[in-house]
């Protein structure tokens, strides 16, 4: 096992509470909602982190998972539909000593906003990407995502869905991410850890949990299933530094639920954070005041 | 002697004439001339044909102008491909490559004889004195500086520095290319004497740049640390300017995966409290108009440059058009107000740049600033610009009482309220595109929407008596009034003194700000007005019809516009204010709203 590495800040010495970080807002979710537990999982998960609420900024997109910034006390961004990500990594580019989460759906982040996926691990930033994957449309009631299995019946595919799901571990994976886990509020303990796991990555951190919809899933996705389905990847063995396995572990997305970190670089690549700081030392003796930058324009022969 | 030149010269890509221009323009503003110059090209990657416009004077140069002073053609098809850019006269003096073969009485020109032609061997002279053919570009510097009297020394010395690098051999090639067409024009003289008279204000040190990357200096000097865009014609060049300098200044640029990105990172650094922007053209914008909306929304300060181009769609990425002003004004979903600038110049962009930052800090808003292709790419010369007359406003952070149970949407009298950014502690909020209260919490209330909805509009009203942000020129009684604006203000301005100088009784009025429309500025200019022409690169005549929705002109307020990439001419607008003096002596109403 990897030691786990320090976040951008040294630990405070303040003691934190998994409460500390949760808001006196009412969700809007439906009663037993998983996102319930994803929210519960994160407050544990920063509550060990101990950074405090006002260093953190928690980004979402449009959908029921986005709602979770504002239930924590973090400051929150709750930004439009599939965009969370480009918003994100401006923030952590603006201030790199924030700790910068984000939350997402299937359809936020696989969807609408899949095209961003790619670049964002691909320029390795170091903030983590949590998304909430219920294979189901619940915020406007009940349409396909892109996780929904071929053939399911819903509201805009009354004759079954003619469409192969996404894979976002196998998706992710291709991408070369370098942290990749996937967790169920069905085992509580096992989510807050790869949450705080990820967040303490450096890099770009990629969680799918499966938080399943009570309105609107299938029966064979809710909680009490997954505590049947669930198999931890610890407990068959797999080392998550051995991305090829990763990888073909992977490929069973959407008939087997692993829990757990799948893979995790042990040589994580530096993030585009470092190479911003290293930049910024190397160039700044180069600043005239910004009063004279029209001096280039002075022509020379 | 002439006062005013306009020299225009086109080849294919590989013949030189953008850099015999460049070189042209800087001895030039080295001398201490007013100059403008722009460059036009084919729509391929490499090669193809090249054009540059010139046009130099010893007073301000205020647009590029119409018909050429000089042209040069290093090879007739390229030549002609530029139509109505490079309209040569009469009176123009025609020099042209002599290995295209063409007989100076037989020029390939539809309907026009000049009478002074000069068929030169660039090519051959290059050759010979340089070795290369590559130094065309140096024996047409010699031509014109030979014939109208620009810069030799100032050349000499660019000629020297340029090829120092490549030996002794290679610069005194190049200086005896150059001495080849100084000599040429000293066998063959103008019968008349059109050397450019001595500058007025000898030897004044000038700067000398484009709008984008004025535009992109203006950002660096009003604070900003955050660029995030993607590569679009013709904007590009402000992006490409901010990655050279940003970093130095601990800011970021980020080449997003798409303009959403773009756009969406430039929100996101905004949040974490730093001055951001953005830049693209038409399309561009066109896909950032969602998160423009959530700016307004979420009350967070940006600044969008759009460079204008023809469109709709891809349309014409090279032309310049002032067709995105509609766009500019109404597009985001819902009730949203945002302010609208324009520069008029390079000179201009700078000042408009730093006050769109000053303005989106303070009233924690997007601001778009919609320059166009023509201001963006041009190069001008810029006389020395006094930064310290220049305020820089940031935005409004919270005081300490403030952070005590703080209320990020605040109803202020001013509708402005404190902001605070992730790390300032007890700032902690939920910024969001969805209706929030004061304390930033979501809300369905149809109450709080309505109170936030005013808050949002009421905060620009002092906007509106900004009359720093226009200006009035000419006889203020007059009873013919002109509107315009970018770069075809620069246009009106020339018909103006022209106008002037005939003793017609005009005034022109050049706003700044576009939008929201400033009722009073307007209502107040048009008093004395009799008949008034707005005049515009759109096809619809855009300003025209926004100004008309808000305030209630004159019948005789009409819009003189032409669709992008067909120039418009200070002469035409002089003849249509000649027609409206007559119109007004007659009574005779004017035929169209809109003349195309």
């Amino acid at each position: 096992m990897t030691t786990l590495e320090p976040v951008a800040k040294p630990l405070s010495l303040t003691k934190f509470m998994p409460g500390d970080f949760k808001s006196d807002l009412k969700p809007i979710w439906c009663p037993g909602c998983g996102d319930f537990g994803v929210v519960t999982a994160i407050t544990r998960a920063l509550a060990n982190i101990a950074r405090p609420p006002h260093e953190i900024a928690f980004v979402s997109g449009i959908g029921c998972s986005s709602r979770i910034p504002g239930y924590t006390t973090a400051y929150g961004f709750n930004t439009v539909h599939g965009r969370s990500l480009p918003i994100a990594q401006g923030i952590k580019l603006a201030n790199p000593e924030l700790l910068v989460l984000v939350a997402s759906g299937d359809g936020d982040g696989f969807s609408i906003g899949g095209g961003h996926v790619a670049h964002a691990v691909r320029r390795n930033i170091d903030i983590t990407y949590i998304v909430m994957d219920n294979q189901i449309y619940g915020l406007t009631k009940g349409q396909l995502s892109p996780t929904s299995q071929r053939g399911r019946k819903t509201v805009t595919s009354n004759f079954g869905s003619l469409e192969d799901p996404v894979n976002p571990l196998l998706y992710v994976m291709g991408y070369g991410a370098s942290y990749v886990a996937q967790g169920t509020p069905a085992d509580m303990t096992g989510l807050a850890k790869i949450i705080e796991e990820g967040i303490r990555f450096p890099g770009f951190a990629f969680i799918n949990v499966q938080s399943p919809c009570v309105t609107y899933g299938m029966e064979d996705q809710q909680l009490k299933a997954h505590k049947t389905n669930m198999q931890s990847l610890e407990s068959i063995g797999h080392d998550p530094a051995d991305r090829a396995r990763a990888t073909e572990l992977a490929r069973e997305y959407g008939t087997k639920l692993y829990t757990g970190v799948l893979y995790r670089n042990p040589n994580p690549p530096q993030t585009y954070g470092q190479g911003v700081t290293e930049r910024w030392d190397a160039l700044k003796k180069q600043a005239v005041p910004r009063h004279e930058i029209l001096n280039r324009f002075k022509p020379s022969n | 002697m002439s006062e005013d030149l306009i020299i225009g010269i086109a080849g294919s890509g590989g013949d030189g004439v953008i850099s015999a221009g460049e070189s042209l323009i800087t001895a030039a503003a080295l001398e201490g001339y007013h100059c403008v110059m722009t460059k036009s090209f084919g729509s391929q990657i490499r090669g193809g044909e090249a054009s540059c416009r010139l046009r130099l004077a010893t007073q301000p140069v205020l647009n590029p102008n119409g018909p050429l002073d000089v042209a040069v053609a290093l090879n007739w098809d390229d030549f002609r491909r530029f139509g109505a850019e490079l309209p040569v006269e009469a009176a123009t003096i025609v020099i042209y490559e002599s290995n295209t073969g063409v007989a100076p009485d037989k020029l390939p020109l539809q309907g026009v004889k000049p009478a002074v032609v000069f068929s030169v061997p660039i090519t051959a002279m290059a050759a010979e004195h340089a070795g290369t053919d590559k130094a065309k570009n140096i024996v047409i510097a010699g031509l014109l500086a030979g014939w109208f009297g620009i810069g030799r020394e100032s050349m000499l010395a660019g000629i020297r520095k340029k090829f120092a690098k490549k030996g002794a051999t290679v610069v005194e090639g190049n200086v005896r290319a150059f001495q080849a067409g100084l000599d040429f024009t000293a066998a063959n003289p103008l019968k008349e004497d059109r050397k450019l008279s001595a500058p007025q204000s000898a030897r004044e040190p000038k700067l000398l740049t484009d709008g984008n990357d004025m535009c992109a200096a203006a950002a660096i000097f009003a604070g900003c640390t955050f660029f995030g865009g993607y590569p679009i014609t013709p904007s590009t060049e402000i992006m490409q300017f901010l990655e050279r300098e940003i970093w130095k200044y601990g800011g970021t640029v980020l080449q997003a995966e798409d303009e959403i990105a773009g756009i969406g990172a430039v929100v996101g650094a905004s949040f974490a409290g730093k001055k951001a922007m953005t830049a693209t053209s038409g399309p561009g914008m066109s896909l950032k108009t969602e998160i423009l909306g959530l700016a307004s929304l979420a009350e967070l300060p940006l600044v969008c440059v759009n460079v204008q181009r023809g469109g709709p769609s891809t349309g014409m990425p090279t032309k310049a058009e002032q067709s995105d002003l509609f766009q500019a004004a109404f597009s985001a979903h819902g009730d949203c107000l945002r302010p609208v600038l324009a520069p008029t110049s390079v000179a201009d962009i700078f000042g408009v740049t730093v006050e769109a930052f000053n303005l989106a800090e303070h009233y924690q808003t997007p601001v778009i600033v919609l320059s166009d292709q023509e201001i963006a790419q041009r190069k001008e010369t810029v006389d020395p610009i006094d930064t310290s007359k220049f305020q820089i406003i940031d935005r409004r952070h919270p005081s300490g009482p403030e952070l005590t149970n703080y209320s990020r949407f605040k109803l202020t009298e001013s509708g402005i309220s404190p902001i605070s950014h992730p790390g300032m502690p007890g700032g902690n909020y939920l910024a969001a595109g969805i209706e929030h209260n004061e304390q930033g919490r979501p809300t369905a209330s149809g109450e709080i929407h309505a109170r936030m909805n005013e808050k949002r509009f009421n905060k620009f009203n002092p906007l509106k008596n900004r009359r720093d942000l226009f200006t009035v020129e000419g006889d203020p009684e007059a009873p013919i009034g002109m509107v315009s604006w970018g770069s075809v203000a620069g246009v009106a301005r020339e018909a103006l003194r022209l106008a002037l100088a005939e003793g017609l009784q005009v005034k022109l009025l050049v706003p700044t700000l576009l939008y929201p429309v400033a009722e009073t500025v307007y209502q107040d200019f048009f008093a004395s007005v009799q008949r008034g022409l707005f005049i515009e690169q759109s096809y619809q005549a855009q300003l025209y019809r926004i100004v008309r929705m808000n305030v209630d002109l004159p019948v005789q307020v009409k819009a003189f516009a032409k669709s992008g990439s067909n120039p418009i001419l200070p002469s035409e607008v002089l003849e249509r204010l000649r027609e409206m003096v007559m119109a007004i002596q007659s009574g005779q109403q004017q035929p169209e709203a809109i003349e195309h």
